[in-house]
């Protein structure tokens, strides 16, 4: 049975995120295909003592799957450093593994994430991997709140058919090279940006703060 | 006129000595402020927008990178010298960039070219110039380093060492070093 490696790249401690959903997701769409399918918690593995166990189960692994949300258009610092390690630990060695990753952005525009794959793409490289393709999803948030909704079930469809592509790839070593995958949710734009700054001002006064508070400036420059 | 210069402590190669030796001939007439990030010096954003709903403007984590926001903010420009790994920046220089995100406000707003993106928090911003470095760097990798802020972010100036000695000071000739009205990125 093939074995893939599903690296969950939340840096969020102790609350729900939309890469922890999208792993458990792709986990449980994938394991019913003859794929034995593991998580690892990227932040829980890189704060522990020894990375060595995560980096061991990576490395035998026919395939790893890496979620993470867009920082600055880019890998977030944790995951950076956590494959940075990975990339040193396992040296200059090509390993015969397939990549994938799924990236995440709270915009709507789903093709924000496009660099993002292409890091993971130049990652593999590196460890003498292949990227077979990647999934950027646009309006990550949505998937945490109203993944059921109907507005949600082509986007939720597109990612499902995105899991069995992986699948299938896995067990197929004839599949030509694949396109990344952009899906976007189809819900207005204008109520999205509403209910978004709806929310944080919502957050913001279950903290105590009044609606002002939100602009304060506490570097305003000082000369 | 002040400078601050943040870099990367672990990868303190003789590229990186010599740009850095390029950027300060360039700046004779700044006060210059430099810092170098290693491993452990400051931790990874978590993601928990404390910094915008719960301290709005300013890290809920406690380390050194409340000073390095401070002092970045009160500059006239700010050079981010990068390690280019795996075509974007090394994990020292990505901890440090992912905390920029207390300068702006948590809401959603569409720009001229159609995407969405957060608004400024600050009338004005250092004029931020990133070089990224490497050796044995792919054409693949040097572009996607580019890419990955050119197209997204329009107050910072990109540019890759070639290895060259006038390269970069020729580069900077070109560039306004002083402060932006406008946008956060």
């Amino acid at each position: 049975m093939k074995k893939m490696i599903i690296l969950s790249a939340s840096p969020k401690k102790g609350e729900p995120s939309v890469s922890n959903l999208l792993s458990q997701t792709a986990k449980d769409h994938i394991s019913g295909k003859d794929i034995e399918v593991d998580i690892i918690d990227v932040r829980k593995s890189l704060t522990s003592k020894d990375c060595t166990p995560a980096f061991e189960a990576m490395k035998d692994a026919d395939a790893m799957l890496i979620v993470f949300p867009l920082y600055f258009f880019c890998m977030p610092g944790m995951l950076t450093r956590y494959l940075e390690d990975y990339a040193h630990y396992i040296g200059a060695q090509g390993l015969p593994q397939k990549i994938y990753t799924i990236v995440n952005c709270g915009f709507p525009e789903p093709d924000i994430n496009e660099e993002a794959i292409r890091v993971i793409q130049s990652f593999s490289r590196r460890i003498g991997a292949s990227f077979r393709f990647g999934v950027g999803f646009g309006s990550g948030g949505m998937i945490m709140g109203a993944k059921d909704a109907p507005f949600m079930k082509k986007a939720m469809q597109t990612l499902n058919d995105a899991f069995d592509l992986m699948a299938k790839d896995m067990n197929d070593m004839q599949l030509p090279p694949l396109k990344n995958v952009y899906i976007k949710v189809s819900f207005p734009r204008r109520l999205y940006y509403f209910g978004g700054n709806f929310g944080w001002r919502k957050l913001a006064k279950q903290n105590g703060l009044k609606k002002g508070d939100l602009y304060r400036k506490p570097y305003q420059a000082e000369s | 006129m002040k400078a601050y210069i943040l870099s990367d402590k672990d990868y303190m190669t003789d590229a990186y000595s010599r740009l850095l030796s390029q950027v300060k001939n360039h700046l004779l007439h700044f006060d210059i402020e430099e810092k170098q990030i290693g491993r452990g010096d400051i931790a990874f954003c978590k993601g928990c927008f404390g910094c915008w709903v719960k301290k709005p403007g300013e890290c809920v984590i406690s380390d050194d990178m409340a000073n390095i926001n401070r002092a970045m903010m009160n500059s006239d420009v700010v050079f981010f010298l990068s390690p280019i790994v795996f075509g974007q920046f090394s994990a020292n220089m990505k901890y440090a960039i992912d905390r920029w995100l207390p300068n702006m406000l948590p809401f959603f707003e569409l720009r001229k070219d159609g995407s969405t993106m957060h608004p400024r928090r600050y009338e004005s911003y250092p004029k931020q110039i990133m070089i990224g470095y490497g050796e044995h760097l792919s054409p693949e990798d040097a572009q996607l380093f580019t890419d990955i802020t050119q197209k997204h972010r329009s107050n910072v100036t990109m540019l890759i060492d070639d290895g060259t000695e006038d390269q970069i000071e020729n580069a900077l000739g070109h560039i306004a070093l002083k402060r932006i009205a406008g946008g956060a990125l």
